[in-house]
Order: structure tokens, then sequence, then C-alpha cells
């Protein structure tokens, strides 16, 4: 579907604005030319009926009857054919000039629209005594059709201007708009042809103080583009790494069992595979909890719960397997947290770093989960052990797999809101730090 | 062939080793570029596989440190380069090539295309084109190890067949006992001050005097084939 153009919708607008005003002006004109007129031929018929009724009065007598008119009297446009009656004090006719039908007598005084003649016609009147003594009656009259013409004209030559004015006012705004929408077509270019997986950002040459906020936030989004872009390939390149690696050391031993090898090299060979298989299963583990992450990010509804009876839960599950290790578990600070988030990812983000802990720190060691409410932070900490080789439960955890572990708690305390990094507390421990923002919706408790 | 494997991942290492030792290299081990360097500046390598990610260092600074070597010495800077690496993006592969890399895989890779992959390596840096050898009326097929003389096989054991693979490749230049030795054992390996004089003995025994000649006070060496 064709799409509609803001040049199209302005000028349809303006255009539509500018008809308005001008049948407004018309109307106007029309009512301004028929008041006009109004009052024009009111004034005329009055001014005439002062003139005739200061003339003599026996000029009247003995012009009775309809005095046939005078050919090609008429020279101007706007001369009007005016009618005089003139009657004396008993309604008596002592003269009738003019076209107009003969009207009744009466003693009014004044202004009147009569209906005269058959058809009936109306007819615009003025009507006067010559004296207060009551010796003539005359009357003046001027067909209301006649006078209409007149107010026609009138609106008429007040209208005619703007309609030849209307279509030219229209291209030459049609021309200033597209002219003036220029800088909006530029920036509407631009942004089409941005190229955002090369980075590069929207230009500055949109001067335009209205365009400052578009171009600014469009090239933040550009940033955050790319800021995003490159987490996402570290991420997939480190998850590549980590499954990559387990996979080739299977494959390599794999193959080496189908040749020739000594018993203790079989059984070395065996004993590789089974840990890289392990290997592999915590990578996906991880690869899984990214997904849900995801998942959870994209779908669920977040909740408030308490971060402590969640932590307790976490470090009971690891009760045996610390003992195995002769590790030490604890939790220490505050006896509530309450956060709004995904319960469920906290979790096995912490479950993440419990892990790692009981993975690097040596036997004998304590792994403390410590809570602080005032700051709202969660944070493991261990005695680490950087040269230790590591195993437990037959299986070694690699310095990689721990860069990816700390991956999936960034993701998940990104979702939160919160930071996640290691912090300094001792020479000799290692302290992994939640910290829960209080502005991005996460209700930390009272 | 001398191999040496510079891969911090232990899993990974030891896989090449017993996998590249069924191919009869000699196979050693460094975990990091500071190992690599020390065993690169002591012996001579046929082949180096080198991994990216090490711990003390990106392994293209191992590259660019090989490359940059000077001419004669130890390491060598015409030894071929074989990158594994997990990354496997266009433009990775692309920079380790350009970096003077001679080959890339990505993990996991199969042995046996890893294999092919060095004794490719090896033809072009020897200026061979044909992945067997004939000397005489002997054919050496390097890929499936073996040796036959007018279509009749030759029942070699590995290291007869390493000895006469290395002599066979380096011919018609002589080598001295110690060359020979530095290229079919790698540290760990303990050897009998003879080892090499018993293999030649034997694989004159089965292939006749002729193919392997001695320089008295020198070593060992293949004469070249006479153009037919």
């Amino acid at each position: 579907m064709r799409r509609r153009t803001l040049l199209g919708h302005l000028l349809a607008w303006v255009l539509g604005a500018l008809a308005v005003v001008w049948v407004g002006f018309v109307a106007i004109g029309l009512t301004t030319g028929v008041h006009e007129a109004d009052e024009l031929t009111d004034g005329h018929l009055a001014s005439t009926a002062s003139l005739l009724l200061s003339q003599r009065t026996n000029e009247f007598v003995g012009a009775r009857g309809t005095a046939p008119p005078l050919p090609d009297l008429k020279r101007h446009d706007y001369q009007q054919s005016m009618s005089v009656v003139v009657w004396d004090g008993s309604g008596h006719l002592l003269s009738r000039t003019g076209d107009a039908p003969e009207p009744p007598f009466d003693s009014s005084e004044g202004f009147a629209t009569l209906e005269l003649g058959s058809p009936p016609q109306a007819w615009r009147t003025f009507a006067r005594w010559d004296s207060p003594a009551h010796g003539r009656r005359l009357m003046v009259l001027l067909s209301v059709d006649e006078r209409d013409d007149l107010a026609w004209d009138i609106a008429g030559q007040v209208a005619e201007p703007g309609l030849w004015l209307l279509p030219v006012v229209a291209i030459a705004l049609g021309l200033a708009i597209r002219r003036g929408l220029r800088p909006l077509g530029r920036l509407s270019s631009d942004v089409a042809a941005l190229n955002i997986h090369a980075g590069e950002p929207l230009q500055v040459d949109h001067r335009h103080e209205e365009f400052r906020a578009v171009v600014e936030s469009i090239n933040a989004l550009i940033v955050r583009y790319q800021a995003a872009m490159a987490r996402e390939r570290q991420l997939a390149s480190e998850l590549a790494h980590e499954l990559r690696t387990p996979l080739a050391s299977l494959a390599l031993h794999a193959q080496s069992l189908q040749g020739t090898l000594s018993d203790g090299e079989r059984q070395q060979a065996l004993a590789r595979i089974a840990d890289d298989s392990l290997r592999a299963g915590q990578v996906l583990q991880h690869l899984l909890t990214l997904a849900r992450a995801s998942h959870a990010e994209l779908t669920e509804a977040a909740t408030s719960f308490d971060v402590v009876p969640m932590a307790a839960r976490v470090l009971a599950d690891y009760a045996q397997s610390s003992l195995d290790g002769r590790h030490e578990l604890a939790l220490l600070g505050a006896s509530e947290l309450v956060v709004t988030g995904h319960e469920l990812l906290l979790e096995l983000a912490l479950r993440n770093l419990i892990e790692n802990a009981l993975g690097h720190a040596p036997p004998g060691s304590v792994v403390e989960v410590t809570v602080d409410r005032d700051e709202a932070w969660l944070q493991v900490t261990n005695v680490h052990d950087d040269d230790a080789r590591i195993h437990r439960n037959g299986a070694s955890v690699s310095r990689l797999g721990l860069g990816l572990g700390h991956r999936v708690v960034e993701k998940v305390a990104a979702i939160h809101g919160a930071t996640f990094a290691e912090v300094p507390c001792g020479n000799a421990l290692r302290c992994y730090r939640i910290t829960f923002g209080r502005a991005d919706g996460l209700a930390s408790s009272p | 062939m001398r191999v040496l494997v510079v891969e911090d991942d232990e899993g990974i290492a030891e896989g090449l080793r017993a996998n590249l030792r069924q191919q009869g290299a000699a196979v050693d081990v460094a975990g990091s570029m500071t190992a690599a360097w020390a065993a690169l500046r002591t012996e001579p390598f046929d082949v180096m596989l080198l991994d990216l990610g090490l711990p003390d260092a990106d392994g293209s600074e191992l590259l660019r440190r090989v490359r940059g070597s000077p001419v004669p010495g130890l390491p060598d800077p015409s030894m071929p380069v074989l990158i594994m690496t997990a990354r496997d993006e266009v433009a990775s592969r692309i920079a380790g090539l350009d970096m003077g890399a001679d080959d890339y895989v990505v993990k996991p890779f199969d042995a046996g295309e890893l294999a092919a992959r060095i004794r490719a390596l090896r033809r072009r840096s020897s200026g061979r084109a044909n992945a067997t050898f004939r000397c005489g009326e002997i054919d050496i097929d390097p890929i499936h190890r073996t040796v036959s003389r007018g279509g009749a096989a030759i029942d070699l054991s590995a290291r007869e067949f390493a000895v006469l693979l290395t002599l066979v490749e380096a011919r018609p230049r002589v080598l001295s006992r110690a060359q020979i030795e530095a290229k079919l054992y790698n540290f760990d390996q303990v050897l009998d001050s003879n080892a090499i004089e018993v293999h030649v003995h034997h694989l004159r025994r089965k292939l006749g005097e002729g193919v392997i000649r001695t320089m008295r006070g020198v070593g060992y060496f293949v004469p070249a084939d006479t153009p037919a």
C-alpha cells in the first residue's frame, strides 16, 4: 500500500484551511454587500423623497396617471430605476412615475418592503408627508430585485480577487511547504540510508533545533545498539569457545581411542571424555539459564520476593556437596531484602556464584553469602586460590567456565536493573556482588 | 615429524598428543606463550599448532614473534603454523591468516582432517605437490603410512617409517643423528644412544642398501632421484 506523504498531508490541510477562509471572506463580502446595498438604497430613497418634497407642490398637479418612461435614460451601471408616487392628504393620486405598480395609500411614514403587482413582487419603499399638516404624501419605490442585484454585485467585487488569487496562493504555498520541508526530507533520507550495523552515526548537519532531539536520540540508539551487539558478539564468542573447547577435547579423545593406546593412555582418555562431557553439560546449563533469562525478561511479570529465604534455600541445597568438598557455607547480614524481579532467575544466578565459589575455594575455606538491606546488595565471598587445581565431583571447573558463569549472573542482574561486579574485600578473598538499583522499578524493602 | 601444540586446555592438548602420536609425530605441549617460546628456542619443530586464547598472552603475539625471528636460528620463521580456535567468524580467520598463519581450523575438528592439513602444510613448506614420495622403485605413502616396492608392501615399524619419512622429506640434505632424533622424539622421551643406527640398519635390510646413504662423520641422507 502506498503511504501518504507528509507534504501531501500538509498541502491538503493548508489548502483546505485556505478554502475555508476564502469561503468565509465571500460570505462576509456577500453579507456586507447586501447590508450596504440596503443602506445605500434606503438612503437613496430618503434622499429622493426629500428632494422631491422640496419641489413646488403644483408640479404634481395635473400629472395624474402613469407617465410613460422615457427611453435611454440609463447612464450608469448603478443607476437605479426608482418610482415615485404622490398623493394628496385624502389619498388621491397626484403623480406616479416609474415602473412600480401603484401602492395602496395609508398615512404611515418611513421605510417598508411591500408586495405589489400581480404576480406580487417585492418593492422597497420610503413614504413621507410634506408637512405636519399632511398636504401631500410622497412615496419613493425601488424593486428589491434591483437592490439585491446591487448587493450581489458588491459581494462579487469583494470575492472575485480572492477567486483568482486562490490557485496562485495554493501554488505558492505548495512550493513554500515543499521547500520548507526539505530539511525534514533530508533527515528522512539520512535515517533511511543509515547503516546501524556499521555503527555510523547520523550526520550532525541537521542544524534545525526541532531535529536536535531526534538526531541525538537516533545516535544514542545507534550507540546502544552497537554496544548491545558488541556484548552479544562477545557473549556468542565466549559461548562458542566454552562449548567448542570440551567438544574438541571429546572428539580428539574419542578418535584417539580408535587408534593404538596403552592401557594407561586408554584410561586417561576415557577419564578425560567423562570430564569433558560434564564440562560441556555445564556450558549447556549456562546456555539454558541465559535462554530462560531472556524468556523471563520478555514474557514473565516481575514479582516482589524476599532474597534472604531464597538464599537460605539455595545454600541448604549445597549442604552435602560443601561437606564433601570440606567447605563451610554461611548466610550473613540482613534478615530481609525484598526486591522486585524474577526469583527463579536470581536463584539461578546465586547458584552459579556458589558453585563457582565452591569450585575455586580450597578445601577448609568458608563460602559466605551476605545480604545488605541498606545498600540493597547480595554478595558471595570465598577464599580464592587461582593456582589450585580444582576438582569437584570428578569434573574440573575451567577458568573460562567461571567467565561464562559470571556472564549469566551479569545477564540476570541486568534484567533486575542491578549491577554485578567483583568488589575488593581483602587479599585472600573474592567478593562477587549483585547491587540492586532502586530507580529501575526495583523495590527494596523499607 | 616434530609438532609443538600450544594449547592451554589440558583436554585438547592431551587429545592432540595422543592422536598425533598415532600418526607417528613427536608431540610437545606448551600451555602458555612463555612455555611455547622456550620450547621453540630450544628445538626445531616441523609444525606448530597454535591456540589463540593463551593464559599469558594472545596466540597471535607468539605467531608474530616466530615470524619475526632472525634467520638462521630458532625458532625457524618459516615453520608452518596452524591456528586452532573456537572463534569461527570470517573476520577472525582472515585476521589469523593475515598474521602469518598457514592454516586455520575451528574447534571442534576431526583429528584425521587435522593430520591431513598438517601433511598439506608440510608439503607446501617443502615445495611438493604430491602427497606420496617415490625413491627409485620404492613408494612411500605418508597418509596411509605404507611403503611398497613395485606394488609389494614392505612391512616397517612405526619408528622405522618415521626415520625413512624424515630422511625422504629432507632429501638430498644430510641429517645428523641428532637432527633425526630431534624430529622423532619429544622432550619427554629417553633415547638409546644407538637407536637411530638400529633403525637405519633395519631399513637398509628391508629396502636395500642404496636407499639410505651414509656420509661418514656427518649423518644419513636419501639421494635425489635421477630424472628418467
